[in-house]
Formats: structure tokens, C-alpha cells, sequence
């Protein structure tokens, strides 16, 4: 017959027994082909105390009369599952929104999960992701409800069950994807200006009927202090107080402009702002250029004029 | 028509005050519900929905419906929910022991009131008929008999303290959902009122 499995607890003592022989068979015991201490043996069962990962493992019985095989156990250690980690989320206002959970800590076996999704009293279904097994996604079918949603997920395996249970409103869950294509570009005979333009996340459904509004931020490359400014009804901005010929790092996160929270911000991209070009010498009587090298410490830093906050027609202000 | 001038400052100020009232409400709900206490400050409480909730507009829709309406039933639908909203939020107020959040509550009401005057004002500009008064205030259907904030002389049996947090509860959240339906709302006549870029 075939191999059967045996799922055990991390730390537990473990009786392997070999098939229905009974007390007074003599028997040898392997371990992944390997003859076992004997010391472990009582009777015909083999104990293991204070069981480890390492005592996983495919366990052998022999009948030493007729040295058949009788028995074939694949040892599994593990542990029960701990309380997952649910969160839902729509970035897809209003069409829909997806539930992802995971367990805190490993359970060296395998899982199950079921999640059940309740809006008061009326069950909605949760359609699998086809790509993440721990992911499923779920339909508004009404909007603006006061009704709560309720989402419970319960993990599963050999050894025992645990499950987690949030609730929330509609509204507390949308938060878009971050927006995409973003570019900066400098302009021609403004060294202090950067061109920057993005595009509303794909998976944002409605734009027009749901729209966002943006938040940018952006700072020289040698500096920490991020500059921020948010934007509506808008998908550009021109950056208007850049250091000039300092190199930058640009981000934009979106919001729908009314609910819920801010997207992650997007992937950073870099830019420096146009800088005149340094003509070579054109003849032979123009003075040499006298090159010093001055280590930038001593160079004073940038007057501080990147520092003000661009004053565009939105308030700039920092996220806490 | 919708790109007219004074039609598109009009949903401009109806979508700010909007905002505006969002804004207030989830400041001023939040401290009712924590004056209430446990568990009507508990972000997870869902209580039920008793009688004297279910005559409060809704705004849940389905989404195809509610993308589908035309501006004239989108502001019909707006202004009808504001009126009896205001009435019951009235009442509520009214009943109000603490003089401080009743104080803060009756200001709120009169902005709201404003809110009601501009979806007029913004039908007005459109050209719709303005809106016949949904109801009037005696006529409120479900308030009498049980409802939380039954009208002086109509309620059969006053309801327990515990019912009445509950309805109050369910006032404001329909209140706020209600901000955030109509913020679409407006924002939707705001795009529509944009000229068509070629």
C-alpha cells in the first residue's frame, strides 16, 4: 500500500506505529533509508519525544521474520494555523474590491483558506484570483450603503483551524493604484523648471465619474526634505522653484477626490532641469580656463530658495 | 444648460458646500457618537435598523441606475434627500441635552438648509422647475408612532434612550454617505458644465 501521511505537532511526542501489527511483533524501523537507534523503539512502536522540523521524513517498517515491508509513513511536523491577516481594498471603485490574507507564522504544512464575504445580511460571492491563491476578488453590487461589509477568512490545516474577521465600510477601503507613465521633462531655457506629467492608474474604472486628485513630490537628489503639492482635475504640473542643474527624484500618489485613502506613491523617477550649455573657447587668444578644485564642503550649500514650497493654485502641504 | 456661466458657478459653490458640510459632519458626528459612548463610538459597531430608521432616504443605488440619471432627477433625488434629512436631523437636534453639540448641531443644520437653497438655485439656473417641498413637516411618513424623532404629539410610546442613540446613529451615517453620493453628484454636473474639449 501506499505511503500514508502523518502531520505531527512541532514539540509534541510521536508514536509511530507500524501498520496493525500488533505488541509482540519484532520490527525494524528506517528512516529515509536509514536503521534507527533502537532506543526509541517500544515494542513494535517507534516514540519520538519533543518532535522538530528535522524529524521530518519517510519512516520504514520491516517485519524482521519475513523482512516484507509493512508500513510507509511520511512524517510531517508542524502547527496549527495562527489568526490570519485579512485586508480588503478597491482599487477599482466602483466596480469591485479584493480581499488578500496571510498567516503571521509558518506552519511547515499545508493550508486551506475560505473566506465568506456579508454585506448585513446577504452573502457575496468572492471569486478567486487566478494568479495569487491567497487573494480573491468581490463586486460592489450597490453603492454609497451604509451597510457594513464583513469578510472572514478561516485557515486550515491538519493540525487545526484559526480565522480572522474584519468589517468596514465601503468608502474605507478604496484606495487607487499609484498613477503610471510618469515623466519629467526639462524646459528649454528654464533651468529652474521640470515638466512633470503622469497618467490615472489603468485599473481606475471611472475617472471621469470617480475622479482623482494628485499629490506630487519631488526634491534634489543630495537632499532629504520632500516638496509636495496637490493637484485636482489635473494629469501635469510644471515644477517651478528646481535647483538649477541639480539632479531630482519625482513621485505622484493618487486619491479619488472625495473617499477613502491615498494611493502608494509611484515608482520614483529622476530629472534635471535644462542648464546652459558651457561653450568651449572658439579661438586662440581667449584666456585658458583656470580650473580649481574646491571639495564641496566648502561649496555653500544651494541658496535656499528651493526651499519654499512651489505656490501653484493648490495648497502644498506635507503628509504627516 | 449646463456650460452657462451662473449654471456652472452654481454646481461650483453646491459642490464646495458640499465638501464643506462633508467635512463638518465627520468632525461633529464623531463627537456625538463618542458623547453617546460604547458601542456607538466603536468604528465596528453595525447595530440593526429599527422602524424608526427605515423612513431615512438611502443613499445606496445601483451603480448603472445611478450613473444613468439625468441631471434634472440627479438634483430631484439630491434635494429630496436634504429635506428629510434636515427634519429628522432637526428633530434630533432638538432633543439634545447637551447645549454645546446642540448648539454646534443647529449650526450645522442651517448650513445644510444652505445646501438644500443651492441644489435649487442650481436647478433655477438649469432651467428645471424647482422642486416641490417633499414634505411637509407634519406629514413626515414613519416618523410618527415609534420612530425616534416622532413629532410632538404623534408618537404612541416614546422610545428607549438605547433606541434612540441607534437612530441617531443611523441619521448621521446616511447623512455622511448621503455628502458623499452628492459630491459625485456635483462633480458630475461640474464635468458635464466643462465645454467639450475638442
Amino acid at each position: 500500500s501506499g505511503v500514508r501521511i502523518q502531520y505531527e505537532r512541532i514539540g509534541s511526542d510521536v508514536t509511530m506505529q507500524c501498520g496493525t501489527l500488533g505488541s509482540d511483533a519484532s520490527i525494524t524501523w528506517k528512516v529515509n533509508g536509514s536503521d534507527v537507534d533502537t532506543s526509541v523503539l517500544e515494542g513494535p512502536n517507534l516514540i519520538l519525544r519533543n518532535v522538530t522540523l528535522s524529524y521530518n521524513g519517510l519512516y520504514s517498517c520491516f517485519e524482521d521474520s519475513s523482512g516484507d515491508l509493512q508500513d510507509q509513513i511520511s512524517l510531517r511536523i508542524g502547527s496549527p494555523p495562527r489568526e490570519p491577516v485579512v485586508t480588503c481594498r478597491s482599487n477599482t471603485y466602483p466596480k469591485g474590491f479584493y480581499c488578500t490574507w496571510y498567516l503571521p507564522f509558518p506552519t511547515y504544512i499545508p493550508n486551506d483558506f475560505e473566506l465568506t464575504a456579508l454585506q448585513n445580511t446577504k452573502e457575496i460571492e468572492c471569486q478567486r484570483d487566478a494568479v495569487h491563491k491567497n487573494k480573491c476578488h468581490l463586486k460592489f453590487y450597490q453603492m454609497f450603503s451604509s451597510l457594513k461589509y464583513k469578510v472572514t477568512v478561516t485557515a486550515k490545516n491538519a493540525l487545526g483551524k484559526s480565522s480572522a474577521t474584519i468589517t468596514f465600510d465601503e468608502f474605507s477601503i478604496v484606495k487607487p493604484d499609484p498613477p503610471e507613465k510618469v515623466t519629467a521633462k526639462p524646459i528649454p531655457d528654464n533651468p529652474r523648471r521640470l515638466e512633470v506629467a503622469w497618467q490615472t492608474p489603468s485599473s481606475w474604472p471611472e475617472p471621469d465619474t470617480f475622479p482623482l486628485k494628485f499629490f506630487l513630490r519631488y526634491r534634489p537628489l543630495i537632499l532629504d526634505k520632500w516638496q509636495h503639492v496637490e493637484l485636482s482635475d489635473t494629469n501635469s504640473h510644471t515644477i517651478t522653484d528646481a535647483c538649477t542643474g541639480k539632479e531630482y527624484i519625482i513621485q505622484v500618489a493618487a486619491k479619488d477626490n472625495d473617499i477613502g485613502t491615498w494611493s502608494d506613491w509611484s515608482v520614483p523617477i529622476h530629472a534635471t532641469p535644462w542648464m546652459e550649455e558651457l561653450k568651449p573657447p572658439t579661438n586662440e587668444n581667449q584666456p585658458p580656463l583656470i580650473t580649481t578644485t574646491t571639495s564641496s564642503s566648502s561649496v555653500p550649500p544651494q541658496s535656499p530658495s528651493y526651499q519654499v514650497s512651489a505656490t501653484t493654485r493648490n495648497s502644498a502641504t506635507t503628509i504627516p | 444648460n449646463l456650460t452657462d456661466p451662473t449654471a456652472k458657478v452654481s454646481i461650483q459653490k453646491t459642490y464646495d458646500l458640499t465638501k464643506y458640510l462633508e467635512h463638518q459632519l465627520s468632525t461633529l458626528a464623531s463627537t456625538y457618537l463618542n458623547y453617546l459612548g460604547p458601542p456607538f463610538n466603536d468604528p465596528d459597531f453595525s447595530p440593526p435598523r429599527v422602524n424608526g430608521t427605515t423612513q431615512i432616504p438611502s443613499a445606496t443605488v445601483d451603480f448603472e441606475l445611478w450613473r444613468g440619471l439625468n441631471d434634472r432627477l440627479r438634483l430631484v433625488e439630491n434635494y429630496r434627500a436634504y429635506s428629510v434629512l434636515l427634519r429628522y436631523l432637526e428633530l434630533m437636534t432638538q432633543d439634545l441635552s447637551c447645549p454645546e453639540l446642540r448648539r454646534h448641531f443647529n449650526h450645522f443644520c442651517t448650513s445644510l438648509q444652505g445646501l438644500i437653497v443651492s441644489i435649487a438655485s442650481v436647478m433655477t439656473s438649469l432651467g428645471y422647475p424647482p422642486p416641490a417641498h417633499p414634505l411637509r413637516v407634519r406629514g413626515v411618513p414613519g416618523v410618527s408612532g415609534g420612530g425616534a424623532w416622532a413629532l410632538a404629539g404623534t408618537a404612541s410610546s416614546a422610545p428607549s434612550t438605547f433606541l434612540k442613540k441607534m437612530d441617531d446613529f443611523w441619521l448621521l451615517k446616511e447623512l455622511q454617505i448621503w455628502l458623499w453620493r452628492s459630491a459625485k453628484d456635483f462633480n458630475r454636473l461640474k464635468k458635464r458644465s466643462l465645454p467639450q474639449t475638442a
